[in-house]
């Protein structure tokens, strides 16, 4: 039982209990405004019916069309601990599949560290696979070291033959990745 | 390295090259000397002298920035890099208004700039000059008609209806206008974007024309709106509802949930749309279909069996069952319940539907939140027979030593879990006895021990499953200390607190009810770890960081008060600029129903309470710490530019931005927090709020320069109206007081009402307390002595022994309320009572009181001698005149005396005290506590919980002190 909306600026004030996980990153206004502002329908809030938040996908469509690179990415996915188990990740991410379809997207990605296992097999169920690893991508402030992201990708209907989802053979970078 | 591009380029931008860089890499010397060079050959290089603006302006020379900015602007400029380094300068210098008069110069000079005109368009969005941008757009436009100018000038003639004033013009002007310009694009068949149709959508649901509205959504131009799901659909819905088309609306909402059941949204509308059709008596036509969207279900039975298909629809499916048609059943029952319809029979029994679902999705963990709103389906006689027949529904092991039975996989687990929860809610645990209230914490710890094990290797970022058994055996340490006052519950509830951390270190609920339970007892030093490990951020200090600035400054941990504040304050000031920025991104991607949206945000961040707190006490607590009594206080109002006329808080639009659900609750009903308490914990905060902003122009005007030379009362009336061309401005230090005072008034009554909050909603407010501590009133009276002062300051010290008199009783008031303020710090902090702990916070709060109420008191002091100096001296020069033989000081500097030796003898007493409290906390010997009936391993994590007390205890002890030390010290310049 979900309500699923545009996020709105109003739900910043009411996302606690999804943001203070510990992997769930919590921006500075100007990085959701940037998102409204450009990508809305990107930005989908799930309502539980006592008006709880329970979780939201931020994302973008970016890349160039010329070289097929044209793509949805999945910004930021995060569901509060009461309301996991429901499937709502998956649902969330069908709506931004669903909505990079539309927009004549070849696929879409994601980043996500690569110790969050429960992560990376939650994307490999939706069809995900890793498309490369981008070392350090992650930089750790408490004096841990830098973490490795895996870029997951799944291919959209548009890549009929999904070449978009080779795996590259090598680790790249962060300079590297447009 | 511009060379070695190698192809052709302006000189200029190869020369400016250097600067840009330096400029870049934060080197804002090197640019400036390397603009000093360039400009000795260039002298005409405009825009070298802006980026050496820059570089002054980033080294904090703003002044000579400025000036060196505005030679350049006053000539005009019209290339590129001149241009946009101003603009870069103006935003720094937070002067956004600037950069639009650069840019009506520049069209000026090259009209047909589409270019600059869209700079002058975005600078004038930046300001919110919605009338030129409305022009500026339609200036664009005719010089390239592309249709997103136009839409922006659109755009800005809604923005205009939103901000103004009157609603009328709104309606009959703006809105109608924009229309008009929507419509001639339509006839004219040049709407192209998804943004354009939404816009027109947007003025014509403002201008309430919801069928026109309609017919756009529907028709042809409704088939641009792609982007967001379901857009159309949404729309229609809420148009319908609008427009009371109930049969639209009824028939839309069960189409949408066959496709969807569980899209929650629709069920409201479905099941209020069959209400006012049956209130209308509604009947289908006799032929054809039920109404455009097809066919209404207006019957309850229909309706009822509309939800109950949907349920055997999710019944007989092989993947997961949704939720949506189980909770829509018992949304439908409750609403059948309020308006007394008989009918509720149809759907069956509320507690075998409960059970049901519980059977169902019992081993998710919102089942408690899907549950919990629709417990009051049940009577009270059937909570234990609920909540009993749920546990028959929980698959448990083997009973063990300890007679409890645990669940053997994370499903029963979550099963039991959300039984404890339910009960919880019922209000089960709170009927409890205090023995059952312990037998039940050993079956909730028993448990989440036992549960342990299914979360062996869990990453330290997950949770573990059984963390919430651990948080609600806290939860009942916490009721049990608060009805019986034992104190040894409250460090065994921060002991298991303690070991679920170990466990789960990033479990927020855990750290959040510590943080909390730790301000209860006084103690801040453990708060601010627990909230850095939080890690809130930006807007999070806006919703959470009332948690710290509540408690630290009044438990006198001063430092970690400043930087409290300082977390927030940063966040707020970035604010403005911010959305600014975005606004403008919002009209070139077309996302218009943003902007109005992106105002508001910037709107409620301004106005939040949280914010005007934190401006205030920062600026209090900076007069606490720093401001010397002598010299300093002055320098420190002009440093904050506080100036006492100034009112900046926005009271009538004051926003309460404060997250007051954050914690994890499932507490019965009645305990819950309402509506009611929100909205007087707004009005106790405001005033609050008043009482110390009051304070603090007070205190600022006790500052200001306008004091210091005795003038007679004429006299600075006619100087004043030299100066201001207003004369007879009343004075505003008794405007200041007489609202203090009536602030005051409010307060007293406020505080008899004694509004208890839940335990976990918002804090009460240091209102009440500051007002039975006696320090309110002492401050009030030592700043109404000021207008006494003055009035000796104008009437000299020869004829003046009825007000002499007055005053002198003044002083000695203070010096008695004082006095009593300090006898209610006396007593124990922390005490061992037998084999117990004790605290008693409010002697640390009471003596915060006494700091901050001793630092306003000297500050009247100093302000006093100030202007008894002068006097004492000229009437004895007067003396010597005459030779006058009497030496007799005049009595109100023989009180003043008085006053500054009781204080000296005050202080001293409470440096004493503190003294004393240190020596006696230092000394407990807590390791030789014991807490009955608890493991080894219980006892140390309580045991590190009253270590932690007992350290900040002394950190406070300690911070208070020496601010009372830095005080005497300044005792002794109060000689006249």
């Amino acid at each position: 039982m979900t309500t699923l909306r545009p996020f709105t600026c109003d739900d910043l004030f009411k996302f606690n209990n999804i943001n203070l996980d510990p992997l769930t990153e919590t921006y500075g206004i100007p990085f959701y405004l940037q998102y409204l502002a450009h990508w809305p329908e990107y930005f989908i809030v799930a309502e539980a019916p006592g008006g709880e938040l329970m979780g939201y996908i931020m994302g973008k469509a970016e890349g160039s069309v010329a070289r097929e690179e044209w793509h949805g990415h999945v910004t930021a996915l995060s569901v509060a601990p009461e309301f996991r188990r429901l499937g709502l990740a998956a649902k969330l991410m069908e709506m931004l599949e669903e909505i990079s379809e539309r927009k004549g997207g070849y696929f879409v990605d994601l980043f996500v560290r690569v110790s969050n296992q429960v992560a990376v097999n939650m994307y490999k169920r939706l069809g995900y696979s890793v498309y490369r690893t981008v070392i350090e991508y992650y930089s750790a402030s408490n004096g841990e070291p830098d973490e490795d992201a895996y870029d997951m990708r799944k291919a959209l209907s548009r890549d009929t033959e999904k070449k978009s989802i080779v795996p590259l053979p090598h680790p790249v970078r962060p300079e590297d990745i447009e | 390295m511009a060379a070695a591009r190698g192809h052709v380029q302006d000189p200029n931008d190869r020369r400016l090259r250097p600067i840009y860089d330096y400029l870049d890499n934060g080197n804002n010397k090197m640019a400036i000397q390397q603009a000093d060079k360039l400009l000795k050959k260039h002298k005409d290089l405009h825009c070298a002298k802006v980026l050496k603006a820059i570089g002054l302006q980033r080294t904090g020379k703003q002044d000579e920035a400025f000036t060196l900015a505005q030679e350049v602007a006053t000539l005009e400029p019209t290339d590129d890099n001149s241009l946009q380094a101003l603009t870069i300068l103006y935003r720094e210098m937070h002067r956004p208004e600037l950069v639009t008069k650069l840019y009506e110069a520049a069209v000026k000079k090259v009209p047909l700039s589409e270019e600059y005109h869209s700079h002058l368009f975005m600078a004038y969005a930046r300001v919110g000059e919605y009338k030129k941008m409305q022009q500026a757009g339609m200036a664009l436009y005719k010089i390239v008609p592309k249709n997103p100018y136009y839409f922006w000038s659109v755009m800005s003639l809604v923005m205009q209806a939103i901000s103004a004033q009157d609603e009328k013009l709104s309606q009959t002007m703006f809105l109608p206008l924009a229309e008009r310009m929507v419509e001639k694009m339509v006839k004219e068949e040049k709407i192209e974007a998804e943004a354009e149709v939404q816009l027109y959508y947007m003025i014509l649901e403002r201008l309430g024309k919801c069928v026109e509205a309609l017919d756009v959504i529907r028709g042809p131009l409704g088939e641009k709106l792609t982007s967001e799901l379901q857009s159309r659909e949404t729309k229609c819905m809420s148009l319908y509802r609008r427009l009371q088309r109930w049969p639209e609306c009824n028939s839309l909402a069960h189409k949408l949930l066959l496709k969807n059941p569980d899209d929650w949204q629709f069920y409201p509308s479905y099941f209020d749309s069959l209400f006012h059709l049956i209130d209308q008596s509604w009947s289908p036509p006799e032929e054809g279909e039920h109404c455009s969207e097809g066919s209404v279900h207006h019957t309850v039975a229909e309706v009822a069996s509309f939800v109950e298909e949907r349920i055997l629809g999710e019944d007989g499916k092989d993947s997961r069952s949704l939720r949506g048609p189980y909770l829509a059943r018992l949304e439908l029952m409750h609403r059948l319940r309020e308006r007394g319809c008989p009918e509720e029979k149809l759907l069956g029994d509320p507690l075998e539907l409960m059970v049901q679902f519980f059977g169902k999705f019992g081993d998710k963990p919102c089942c408690i939140t899907d549950l919990k709103i629709y417990l009051h389906l049940l009577c009270p006689e059937q909570h234990v027979q609920f909540v009993n027949r749920l546990g028959e529904a929980v698959p448990l092991g083997e009973q063990g030593d300890e007679g409890f039975a645990f669940p053997e996989d994370t499903k029963a687990l979550q099963r039991h879990l959300c039984v404890c929860q339910l009960s919880r809610a019922l209000g089960l645990h709170h009927a409890l006895h205090p023995d059952g209230k312990l037998r039940l914490i050993a079956e909730l710890k028993a448990h989440y021990r036992h549960g342990l094990k299914f979360g062996s290797d869990a990453l330290k970022t997950e949770l573990q499953f059984s963390d919430m058994y651990c948080l609600m055996a806290a939860h009942v340490y916490i009721d049990l200390w608060k009805e019986t006052g034992d104190e040894n519950m409250v460090w065994q509830s921060l002991g298991v607190l303690q070991e679920g951390l170990t466990a789960s270190p990033s479990n927020a609920q855990f750290k959040l009810l510590m943080l909390l339970v730790y301000c209860h007892l006084g103690a801040f030093e453990p708060v601010v770890d627990l909230y850095s490990s939080l890690d809130a951020k930006h807007v999070q200090h806006d919703t959470i960081g009332f948690l710290l600035t509540r408690y630290a400054g009044s438990l006198g941990q001063f430092a970690a008060a400043s930087q409290s504040c300082n977390f927030s304050l940063r966040f707020f000031h970035s604010n403005q600029k911010d959305t600014s920025e975005y606004i403008i991104q919002a009209y070139k991607y077309g996302a218009f129903e943003k902007i109005p949206e992106f105002i508001a945000l910037r709107n409620r961040l301004n106005q939040s309470l949280h914010f005007a707190q934190v401006r205030t006490e920062r600026m209090l607590l900076d007069l606490f710490l720093e401001a010397d009594i002598v010299l300093s206080l002055e320098e420190s109002v002009k440093a904050m530019s506080l100036c006492p006329e100034e009112d900046d808080i926005p009271w009538d639009t004051m926003r309460d931005n404060r997250d007051l659900t954050v914690f994890t609750c499932w507490d019965p009903k009645d305990r819950q927090l309402t509506e009611e308490h929100r909205r007087r914990s707004l009005e106790e905060e405001s005033v609050w709020l008043r009482l110390r902003s009051l304070t603090l122009r007070l205190l600022a005007s006790l500052a200001s320069p306008g004091h210091t030379p005795p003038q007679t009362p004429a006299q600075q009336n006619s100087e004043k109206a030299n100066e201001n061309g207003v004369a007879d401005e009343p004075p505003i230090l008794g405007v200041l007081l007489s609202q203090l005072h009536r602030t005051l008034q409010t307060a007293a009554q406020m505080a008899e009402k004694r509004t208890q909050y839940p335990l976990l909603g918002p804090p009460a407010t240091r209102l009440a307390s500051a007002l039975s501590s006696g320090s309110c009133q002492c401050q009030a009276a030592a700043l109404q002595l000021s207008v006494h002062l003055q009035d000796l300051e104008s009437a000299g010290l020869d004829e003046s022994s009825e007000l002499q008199t007055q005053i002198c009783n003044g002083f000695q008031s203070l010096v008695v309320q004082l006095r009593e303020i300090l006898n209610k710090c006396k007593g124990d902090l922390l005490e061992m009572k037998g084999s117990k702990l004790k605290t008693r916070p409010s002697l640390l709060e009471n003596l915060i009181f006494f700091v901050e109420t001793v630092c306003i008191v000297l500050w009247t002091a100093s302000h006093c001698a100030k202007i008894l100096r002068p006097l004492k001296t000229s009437l004895q020069k007067k003396k010597k005149k005459k030779k006058d033989v009497n030496t007799a000081l005049p009595a109100v500097v023989c009180g003043f005396q008085e006053l500054t030796g009781s204080l000296q003898d005050l202080l001293t007493q409470a440096l004493e005290y503190i003294k004393g409290q240190e020596t006696g906390i230092t000394a407990l010997q807590l390791a030789g506590l014991s807490l009955e009936g608890n493991t080894q391993d219980e006892e140390s994590f309580a045991k590190a919980a009253m270590d932690k007390v007992q350290s900040s205890y002394l950190r406070s002890l300690q911070e208070a002190g020496d601010l009372l030390k830095k005080r005497a010290e300044t005792i002794k310049n109060l000689k006249i």
